[in-house]
C-alpha cells in the first residue's frame, strides 16, 4: 500500500522514514501523557515556589505558552504552512509574560525570605565549635532569615548546663568556658540557643565540644 | 472529493487505504497537545497540581496577606488568552495579532502585580507585623 504513494524508491524511503519517525513521536508522546496520567510525571508542583506556595508568575507564563502553542499548531494545520511572520503582538506578549515572570523571581530571591522559603529562620555561626575548657571566650554570630537586621536575639544554654558547663552573655552571644574541672567533665557538648525576641518561635541551635 | 484547502485533515489531496503521512502526524501533535492540556486542565481544577496560596503575598517578615493585585493579573490573563483564542478559532487564516490597546492593558496588570509583589517583599517591616 505504500507504493501506492511512493513514485520512486526515493519517495518511498522518505515514506518510510517518516512512518517510523512519526510511529517513535506518537509512542514518545504517549508515554509521557501516560506518565502524567499515572503520576510517575509529577505536576503537583508546576506552579509551585521552593517554598510549597503556587505562583501566579508560573501560571500566567503557562497559560500564555499553552494559547500560543496551540494558536500556532491551528494555524500550520489549516494553513498548511508555518506562519511566514509571528506577529508583533504575539512575541510583546510572550515577551511581557516572560519577563514578568523573571522580574518575580528576581524580587523573590532579594529578600531573604524568598531565599528560605519556609518562613524566617535564624542560624548560628558556626554550628558547631570546639572550644578548650578554660580557653579564651568565643562570639557566636547569627544570620537573620526574614527578620529585621537589627531584630534582637536572646542567647542561652539550657538550665541544666548553665554554669557548670559555661556562660553565655544572653545578648552578645559570647560563650565563656568553664575552667579545667578536677575530675575531667569527659568532652561533653553543649547546646546553645538564638532565639529571636520578636518572633520566640524562630530559634536555632549550635553545638560547642568541650576538650 | 472534499477540497483539501478547506480540510485540516487532507494534506496530499490523494485518497489511499492508508492514512496520509501529514494527516497522521496532524492527529499525533493534535491529540498531545490535547491530552497535556487535558490533563494540566483537570490536576489544577481538582487540587492535584499545587494552588496553595495563589492569591496570597508574603511579606518580608514571612507573613501571608491577601492580594488583590495577583486576582486582577489573573483575570487579565485568562480574559486576554480567552480573546485571543476566540480570534484564532474564528479566522484560522494566519495568526492574528495582539493590539496595542490589549498589550498596554496587559502590560499594567503585570506593573501593578510586581509593584504590590516588590513593595511586599522590601519595604521594611515595623515591629515584626505590618
Amino acid at each position: 500500500m505504500l507504493l501506492a504513494q511512493a513514485n520512486t524508491t526515493f519517495d518511498l524511503l522518505a515514506l518510510i522514514a517518516g512512518w517510523v519517525i512519526l510511529i517513535f513521536i506518537a509512542a514518545l508522546g504517549g508515554v509521557i501523557i501516560w506518565c502524567m496520567v499515572t503520576g510517575t510525571i509529577d505536576l503537583s508542583k508546576l506552579i509551585s515556589e521552593p517554598n510549597g506556595d503556587a505562583s501566579m508568575s508560573r501560571l500566567q507564563l503557562l497559560i500564555f505558552t499553552f494559547v500560543i502553542a496551540t494558536s500556532l499548531f491551528l494555524i500550520i494545520v489549516y494553513g498548511h504552512a508555518f506562519p511566514a511572520t509571528i506577529p508583533q503582538g504575539v512575541l510583546v506578549l510572550l515577551g511581557i509574560s516572560s519577563s514578568s515572570y523573571l522580574v518575580s523571581k528576581g524580587i523573590q530571591f532579594s529578600s531573604a525570605a524568598g531565599v528560605s522559603g519556609s518562613g524566617p529562620a535564624l542560624i548560628i555561626v558556626p554550628q558547631r565549635v570546639a572550644v578548650p575548657c578554660g580557653g579564651q571566650p568565643f562570639t557566636f554570630e547569627v544570620t537573620r532569615v526574614g527578620l529585621d537586621d537589627d531584630s534582637g536575639v536572646k542567647w542561652s544554654l539550657p538550665p541544666t548546663s548553665a554554669g557548670t558547663l559555661g556562660l553565655i552573655n544572653p545578648d552578645t552571644g559570647v560563650y565563656t568556658p568553664p575552667q579545667p574541672a578536677s575530675p575531667p567533665l569527659g568532652c561533653p557538648y553543649v547546646e546553645v540557643h538564638a532565639t529571636s525576641v520578636t518572633n520566640p518561635s524562630v530559634m536555632d541551635v549550635a553545638l560547642i565540644h568541650l576538650i | 472529493m472534499k477540497d483539501p484547502s478547506h480540510d485540516p485533515f487532507s494534506f496530499g489531496g490523494e485518497v489511499s487505504s492508508i492514512p496520509d503521512l501529514a494527516q497522521a502526524a496532524t492527529f499525533v501533535i493534535a491529540a498531545f497537545l490535547a491530552g497535556v492540556a487535558a490533563i494540566t486542565g483537570t490536576q489544577l481544577l481538582s487540587g492535584t497540581i499545587n494552588t496553595r496560596r495563589l492569591f496570597y503575598g508574603r511579606r518580608k517578615n514571612g507573613d501571608y496577606y491577601f492580594s488583590p493585585e495577583r486576582v486582577q493579573l489573573l483575570l487579565f490573563t485568562v480574559w486576554v488568552a480567552f480573546t485571543y483564542l476566540l480570534t484564532v478559532f474564528g479566522n484560522r487564516s494566519k495568526l492574528p495579532d495582539v493590539d496595542t490597546q490589549t498589550l498596554a492593558l496587559l502590560g499594567g496588570s503585570h506593573a501593578l502585580y510586581l509593584g504590590g509583589k516588590a513593595f511586599a517583599r522590601l519595604a521594611p517591616v515595623r515591629n515584626g507585623k505590618d
